[in-house]
Order: C-alpha cells, then structure tokens, then sequence
C-alpha cells in the first residue's frame, strides 16, 4: 500500500516537474512545480520525515515560490520568445549533454539498484521520531543551526541592499 | 518504514527528476525558470537523501535535508534580488541577451 501510495505521488511530482520545463509562461512554470512539490512532500511523509514534509510545504512551496511569483509578477514577464536562438550549437550541446545524464543515471540505477552493504528495508522501530530531529539539530548541530541564522540574516541584508535603490538617484 | 517501500523507488523517482531539472537548467532561457530547475535538482537530491536516511534508520538525513532546505532559502532571496536588479539595467532576464561580460 505505502509503495503504491508513494510511487504514484512520485510520478505526479515527475510529471508536474516536466510541465515545469516545457511551459513557455514562466508563471504557469511556478504553479506546476508547487504542485510537484506538493506531492514531494507527500513522498517525505512515506520515507518517515514528517517535518521536512511539512516545511517543504511551508517553506518551500509556501514562501521560496511564492517569492518566485512576486517576483515574476514584479517584472511582468511575458512568453519566453520563440525567436531563434543566436547560438544553436549551445542548445544542440546543452540536449547531448542532458541525454548523457540521463543515460548515465540510467545505467547507474539498472546495475547497482540498492547499493550493496545498504539494507534496502529497515525495521519499524527504526523510524526517527520528529523530536529525535529536534533533539540533534539542538544538540549535534546546534553550531550550524545558529551558523544558518546568521546566513538568514546576511541573505536578508543581501537581498535588500541588491534591489534597493541608490541614494539620490531618480525613482 | 520504507520495509514496504524499495530504495530503487525513491532513487529513480530522484534520478527523475534530476534529469528533468537539469534539462530544465541547460535548456531554459528565462532566468527564473533556471533557477527554478536548480530547485528541482535541489528537491531530487533532498528526496534521495531522505531515502537513504529511512533505510538506515538515522535521522541524519532528515537534519541534512532540513540544512538544505534553510539554505536554499536563504539563495532564493539573493537569487532573485539579482535578477531584480539585473532587470532594471538590461530590461531582459533572458540568459541569451545578457551578454555584457562577453568578449
């Protein structure tokens, strides 16, 4: 039930996300990939992470993308233009080197599966509980939680000094 | 657990969506929609990584992808601040017509 469940929320996140790639309105772009998220998080709850679960709906669907949206709303973009590329051989690279990947990952997936050494089932009682997950990030990784604040801060900062206008300079 | 659920699962649905991400990322014009593929391929690693933390039981992955998730908050921001102030020099977030640097 749990597989069936979580492959068919995987292959709503996989078909969303191609919409995502193959929209021309960069503002349908974000909604697909919310609703790709969305289904993530779904996923998370099934591998046992319920509060990556839930801040992968509150924060990254609910504030990174949104942020995206204000964003694009801000500039009032159009269509990506269908006019011809200046530069063909960079996109005919850039399709060789996608496929590469992709076979790549393929044949990485076909021959190792689970890697070995690895158990590809653990048992129940093995599940991490959301305060075990508190209780490491207060503890173990309480030096880099407080690192993270301050990069909070410094991308806050960053963000407001890039946008904001130069003193003097007309509206 | 993931008893009922293979590791191969979550890894092809990871592989998955990397490659459609990194499509995305090669092959995209509009800045935004870049980035926006760069947080797919972020999305696809988080996923692989909480399944590997699952079937070994720690909740080290679930911390890692917490960090992850934190910092590319933090990326978003200035991200899209660039491109903020990159359209107001240029008028264009299209990746093809930014060229000023090029020689």
């Amino acid at each position: 039930m749990e597989r069936v469940v979580f492959d068919a929320a995987a292959a709503i996140a996989v078909v969303f996300a191609a919409l995502m790639v193959l929209n021309r309105n960069p503002v349908k772009s974000v909604l697909a990939l919310v609703v790709s998220f969305f289904f993530l998080a779904v996923a998370y709850v099934l591998l046992f992470a319920p509060f990556i679960a839930a801040i992968q709906v509150i924060v990254y669907a609910g504030a990174i993308l949104v942020l995206f949206l204000f964003v694009l709303m801000l500039l009032n973009i159009r269509q990506e233009g269908v006019e011809k590329d200046p530069r063909p051989i960079q996109r005919i690279l850039a399709g060789a080197a996608v496929l590469l990947f992709t076979i790549f990952l393929v044949t990485l997936l076909a021959r190792h599966g689970a890697p070995p050494g690895l158990p590809a089932t653990a048992s129940e009682t093995g599940a991490p509980h959301i305060a075990d997950v508190a209780r490491a990030v207060y503890s173990d990784f309480l030096l880099p939680f407080e690192a993270l604040s301050v990069l909070l801060l410094a991308a806050l900062v960053g963000a407001f000094v890039l946008v904001a206008k130069e003193r003097g300079a007309k509206a | 657990m993931i008893g009922k659920i293979p590791l191969g699962d979550v890894l092809v649905a990871s592989a998955a969506l990397f490659a459609i991400g990194l499509a995305g990322a090669l092959l995209r014009r509009t800045a935004i929609v870049i980035f926006l593929s760069i947080e797919l391929m972020m999305n696809a690693a988080n996923l692989a990584i909480l399944g590997y933390g699952a079937a070994l039981g720690t909740v080290d992955g679930q911390i890692a992808v917490f960090f992850v998730i934190a910092i590319a908050a933090a990326e978003a921001s200035v991200g899209l601040a660039i491109f903020v102030a990159l359209f107001r020099h240029t008028e264009t977030i299209d990746v093809n017509k930014i060229n000023l640097l090029k020689w």
